[in-house]
């Protein structure tokens, strides 16, 4: 047995909704092949029962195929929650999506602003935080928290920032203590005390795994949560409860 | 047994207190033995920073110390290289790059570094992106210089598979706050074994990162062992007999 066994720390949790899972490949990187069959692989290998499920088609190409992409796989696996993604390059196009979406029964929408070149000041951003408020979706969102907190404040929408490092969790804390529909992902929470710090200020509730499977390694977050120094029922609504609340 | 060959001791300018958590935070994740460098050493006055951490290295049996390099204040550096490296409770030196502004194509990098290597201890050197190349370039053009690649080049690593095929006397070790997929599984695959080392960047980073980083990428039999600590206890020549 190497020195290196995740399994003998990790042990018994399971994580019952990743808010944080992409089908589809980048095409400027050169994999993983993000297959709906590998994804769900991965996940069932590290003990993740389901995810929160969003296409990089969508993001990248075109929002409608690629949402139907992920409508088809969460009717077809109870480990699939679907994701809504839009395109902040497409402002009124992706308000369309959302109302079709949310007729759909979609509880959570996705933003890429990294990978669509778009800034936290652009119009099409409040637009979209706006209208994803306005239908009562959970916006999953990348980018920066400390510029991305702000199109979100002061519309009752409940958010959560899928980048939020720890060197920036001071940032996201202030804003959060004003913001009650603000959430993050423990992703990035990877100091020795940032997810501890977090729920001891805002509340476990509003911590959410998140993975980025698989194209970041599963099993970190994993760790970090499984050795973090919260109490089983804050571990429990972190793996996936909190998550369910939202996006379910 | 792991050896933890990236890791600081001292508190950070984060949101964050850990200045305590060193040993509880090698504990989580069962590694036995850490190098550290005073943050205060790293981010702003090397030698008040290697004089505390000289302090705390006493009767302490799980930590050694890297004394901290400013490329800027080479002769302070000198002077606290022949005052700690002798005491045996410090066992290589720090360079940060970016916090004395001094990259490693700098003049001063090069003159630090040529310092470095005729105490003939090795030394970390913070690397990110192509900067591993450069710091292979120098190992090469140092005689004598063992150097680790700190974070093996971060978003770099394929740069930093490039820096070990052309330096056998430079070292990687993984330590970053993302983990994108495969990434340590690709490097090990490239490079040879004997040039990898485990590190964390704890306390800044948790373990986590690191440690993840490198069981997903499944090392088995000499190759773990290697990584985990028989590279580290030849290149700091450390006396494993007591723990």
């Amino acid at each position: 047995m190497s020195a290196f066994d995740a399994g003998a720390l990790t042990g018994d949790l399971t994580v019952t909704l990743d808010a944080d899972v992409l089908v589809g490949a980048y095409p400027d990187r050169d994999g993983p092949p993000g297959t709906p069959e590998s994804v769900l692989g991965v996940l069932g290998a590290h003990r993740v029962r389901a995810g929160a499920v969003a296409s990089l088609r969508a993001a990248l190409f075109d929002m409608v195929s690629g949402n139907d992409e992920v409508l088809a796989l969460s009717r077809a696996s109870d480990a699939v929650v679907p994701i809504g993604a839009v395109d902040l390059r497409d402002p009124l196009g992706s308000a369309a999506e959302l109302e079709r979406l949310a007729a759909a029964g979609v509880r959570g929408v996705r933003l890429f602003p990294d990978e669509q070149g778009a800034e936290a000041d652009f119009p099409s951003v409040r637009h979209v935080a706006r209208r994803a408020a306005a239908l009562g979706l959970t916006v999953l969102t990348g980018g920066d928290v400390r510029r991305f907190w702000r199109p979100f404040t002061g519309l009752g929408g409940s958010v959560v920032f899928l980048d939020t490092h720890f060197y920036h969790l001071g940032d996201f804390l202030v804003a959060a203590a004003d913001e009650p529909g603000f959430h993050t992902s423990t992703r990035l929470l990877n100091s020795p005390d940032a997810v501890e710090t977090a729920a001891a200020r805002i509340g476990a509730e509003r911590l959410l795994f998140g993975s980025r499977t698989p194209h970041a390694e599963t099993v970190v977050p994993l760790l970090r949560l499984a050795t973090s120094g919260l109490e089983p029922a804050e571990i429990e609504a972190v793996a996936g409860g909190n998550a369910r609340r939202l996006l379910t | 047994m792991i050896i933890d060959v990236h890791a600081h001791w001292g508190p950070w300018f984060f949101t964050m207190d850990v200045a305590r958590a060193n040993l509880a935070t090698m504990d989580r994740y069962g590694i036995d033995l850490a190098i550290v460098s005073a943050t205060e050493a790293v981010i702003y006055d090397a030698p008040a920073g290697n004089r505390a951490l000289a302090a705390a290295l006493e009767g302490q049996d799980r930590l050694y110390g890297y004394v901290t390099v400013n490329p800027r204040r080479l002769e302070e550096a000198e002077r606290d290289l022949r005052e700690y490296l002798p005491t045996g409770r410090f066992v290589g030196v720090k360079i940060h790059t970016d916090y004395t502004g001094s990259p490693v194509t700098s003049p001063q990098m090069r003159e630090a570094l040529e310092l470095v290597a005729s105490f003939g201890r090795p030394a970390l050197v913070h690397t990110w992106g192509r900067t591993v190349l450069d710091l292979a370039e120098t190992c090469l053009a140092v005689p004598g210089l063992r150097a680790i690649a700190g974070h093996m080049g971060a978003d770099g690593h394929r740069h930093a598979i490039e820096a070990a095929r052309a330096c056998d006397r430079l070292y990687l070790e993984p330590c970053w706050s993302h983990a994108p997929a495969g990434r340590f599984a690709e490097v090990a695959a490239a490079v040879d074994d004997r040039r990898l080392l485990f590190g964390t960047d704890a306390t800044l980073i948790d373990p986590a990162s690191a440690f993840g980083a490198v069981a997903a990428a499944g090392l088995t039999g000499e190759t773990a062992e290697r990584v985990a600590w028989r590279n580290a206890a030849e290149l700091f020549d450390l006396d494993l007999t007591t723990t």
